[in-house]
């Protein structure tokens, strides 16, 4: 079956429950929903969606002021009393206007896709007076983090393979990561990049920081013992089995985890799932004294490969605080 | 056009949801409040105007229909406002034109919302199912497949003023402290939805990112349900209402109102991203029509969604230097209420911002935030004869909506 505008899961038992009220009384509440489908025109919008399909960016230039509008939203200048505007082929490259916002909590619909990243890109960068194209943002250095898509950067425009006709069938990625070779191609399409296995970022190896690592792996072997008496943490591990590689300025360790248990092995397995880059060790420590490692990738203190990795961390953001209520 | 004065103002108790009322109950216990806080009748009111911000919060898409003859404005011309988070401020735009174009001599300017009445199946919490609907406000050609949400798109705006302004909204000390000071207000207001909290500096710093690196999860306004009323009088009538009230009348001085291109770019009439335009147009232009500068306003009630956005806002409003908005903290320009405790009037050179707690502290039901607002300034101008005070409001993508309004203690 195709994919569904409405997922099977979104969705309530017809009916009513009660609620208790702060007065202490029971109230009704009751099940429903207000959701619409629509087939919602393009309209005038088409052109440009049409053009996404067949790999193009256009947008729309005056014919009296010569201001560029991309996306084409309308081909009537709203700053020269409604002038006819005409098609212009945009080129695929841009630079990022201002510095972007990374999500991490989306709304219920994204929920999935986080941690994504949205902004403004500056494509018609010749003319004096231009919109700019809201667009996803992609690096193809693992998932998006605080510094990389920063104000002024020169971005690539890459097309989705398979194209519907939707703004989501393009995104840009930073031009420096973009091979060489490929700069200039246009077309560009998102199976000629990697996003699958991002290199690892470098280290920076800081003697200074091998007693933090090596006070780490202490903690993280007292945590091991904590959760084999901690019924909160158990539960957190249930059915999960992971091999993660960590690599820090001070040391790297393994975690396991398998058979409701978590186990440390000083070193980065030859197996792993996934292996995550922390230039200071500290940032587990903080973990463990009921710090979290979401928003570490958050402030851009723990490198992550891919989304997988990142949908992963809330179960070991949990572990602290299970054991902590336990009272172990 | 005719002077227009407040003269009555009423609230329902701030919550994150109540179960006990619908938005039918809620919209009559604040018509009911402002009527008696003014001591005037249904019959005395010539008509009213809703501020509802979105349909699907209330399950409804014309919910004003059914409060007309629940809240006894029945047989009384009725329109409804909606404009994003300024639909509180627009709403109260369109009552006060409607006194002072002479059509009607009393107007009832009512907010509210229901939201967390929204439920997501998925989480079974109902703060996503909220965030969602709210993102319904972007265009669902562009905007909105790309996963817009209300914080990303104020903190967008932040970030592109800290690219432009470096150093000023940066500091998360500066931002907790304010939040701190914001708390203790908030402890002040009887209706205030966090009235009982204590939020210090160091759990700000310490609370969970949204958005590195401006929004952490105690930057963030609440969702609130509620409802508040402000009745809205021409001169004759405010001054007949004044004396059988004994309350003074609060005038309205100067309005003003911006909405910014719903596009981003550069150049011409797009939106710049690193400023708040809309809050900066509004309040020259209420400024003008009122006769005053930022100088002689000492009390602000500001539609604080972000506390980084409160900080680029005031600067819009021309109480700090944009690019140095912290020293609203650094120079003690944002009055502290433990020195003024609840009579005083602000020093020289300091401003009261946000007594009511704010939308961070106080209540944030978006309909009628700025009737929330705008009841706590009167309150406070009267108890502590402040003369000029104003009420901001802002909304919609990238904050491209705002609106301003200077109020005159008689």
């Amino acid at each position: 079956m195709s994919e569904m505008v409405l997922r099977p899961e979104f969705n309530l038992p017809k009916g009513t429950s009660e609620v208790l009220g702060k007065d202490g009384k029971t109230y009704l509440q009751f099940n429903s929903s207000m959701a619409t489908l629509y087939q919602q025109t393009y309209g005038e919008h088409s052109r440009f969606f049409l053009a996404l399909r067949d790999a193009k960016l256009i947008g729309s230039k005056c014919t009296q002021c010569g201001q560029v509008m991309v996306s084409a939203a309308t081909w009537n200048c709203p700053f020269c009393n409604f002038a006819e505007m005409k098609e212009v082929v945009l080129p695929h490259k841009g630079i990022l206007a201002q510095t972007a916002p990374i999500t991490i909590f989306p709304s219920q619909s994204f929920i999935g896709q986080a941690p994504f990243c949205r902004g403004y890109v500056d494509i018609a960068t010749q003319e004096k007076v231009a919109s700019f194209l809201p667009s996803r943002l992609r690096t193809t250095t693992g998932i998006p983090r605080p510094g990389v898509f920063v104000k002024g950067i020169e971005l690539k425009l890459v097309f989705k393979d398979k194209r519907e006709g939707s703004i989501l069938d393009i995104f840009w990625v930073p031009m420096k990561e973009i091979p060489k070779k490929l700069r200039n191609k246009a077309p560009l399409f998102e199976s000629e990049l990697n996003f699958e296995n991002p290199k690892l970022p470098k280290l920076k190896i800081n003697k200074n920081l091998k007693p933090v690592y090596v006070k780490l792996l202490q903690s993280l072997n007292e945590m091991s013992l904590k959760v084999l008496k901690s019924p909160r943490a158990q539960k957190d591990l249930a059915g999960k089995k992971y091999r993660i590689g960590v690599k820090t300025g001070g040391g790297d360790f393994t975690f396991i985890i398998e058979k409701n248990k978590m186990k440390v092995e000083p070193k980065v397995a030859k197996k792993t799932d996934f292996v995550i880059v922390a230039n200071n060790p500290k940032t587990f420590n903080d973990w463990i004294n009921d710090g979290s490692l979401t928003d570490a990738v958050i402030e851009g203190k723990l490198w992550l490969p891919s989304r997988e990795a990142f949908i992963f961390l809330p179960m070991l953001d949990r572990l602290p605080r299970s054991i902590r209520r336990d009272g172990v | 056009m005719r002077r227009v004065g407040l003269v009555g103002a009423g609230i329902t108790d701030c919550r994150s949801r109540w179960v006990e009322a619908t938005y039918w109950n809620l919209f009559q216990q604040a018509t009911k409040a402002t009527l008696e806080d003014a001591k005037v009748t249904t019959d005395e009111v010539d008509s009213v105007v809703y501020g509802i911000y979105n349909d699907i919060f209330e399950h409804q898409a014309i919910p004003e229909s059914s409060l007309t003859g629940i809240i006894g404005m029945a047989h009384k011309p009725g329109v409804r406002v909606t404009s994003g988070g300024a639909t509180g401020f627009y709403a109260m735009r369109a009552a006060i034109m409607e006194v002072a174009s002479g059509y009607s001599d009393l107007v009832l300017c009512i907010g509210g919302e229901k939201a967390t009445d929204c439920f997501d199946p998925v989480s079974k919490t109902q703060t996503p199912m909220v965030i969602d609907t709210i993102a319904k406000s972007w265009d669902p050609f562009f905007e909105y497949p790309l996963g817009a949400t209300a914080s990303d798109s104020y903190m967008q705006v932040c970030m592109a003023y800290n690219d432009n302004y470096p150093n000023d909204i940066t500091d998360p000390e500066i931002r907790a402290t304010i939040i701190e000071m914001l708390c203790r207000q908030g402890n002040r207001n009887p209706y205030g939805q966090r009235r009982d909290e204590k939020v210090t500096k160091q759990q700000v710093l310490e609370s969970r990112w949204i958005i590195a690196p401006f929004l952490r999860l105690l930057e963030v306004c609440m969702y609130t349900e509620g409802a508040g009323g402000l009745l809205f009088a021409s001169e004759e009538k405010a001054k007949e209402i004044s004396k059988r009230t004994g309350s003074p009348i609060i005038w309205i001085k100067g309005v003003g109102a911006a909405n910014e291109s719903y596009n981003p770019g550069r150049g011409g009439l797009y939106k710049p991203l690193h400023r708040i335009e809309s809050d900066r147009i509004a309040a020259e232009r209420a400024y003008k029509m009122a006769g005053v500068t930022p100088k002689d306003i000492q009390l602000v009630e500001l539609h604080d969604a972000f506390i980084a956005q409160f900080m680029v806002t005031m600067g819009e409003l021309g109480f700090v230097p944009i690019g140095k908005t912290r020293d609203l903290v650094e120079k003690h320009i944002m009055a502290d209420i433990r020195e003024l405790g609840e009579n005083e009037h602000p020093k020289k050179g300091q401003i009261l911002i946000n007594p009511s707690g704010g939308l961070i502290f106080g209540g944030h039901f978006v309909g009628g935030s700025n009737m929330f607002s705008t009841w706590s300034l009167r309150r406070e101008m009267i108890n502590r004869s402040i003369r000029y005070g104003l009420v901001h409001g802002t909304g919609a993508i990238n904050a491209v909506f705002g609106g301003a309004v200077v109020f005159e203690l008689e």
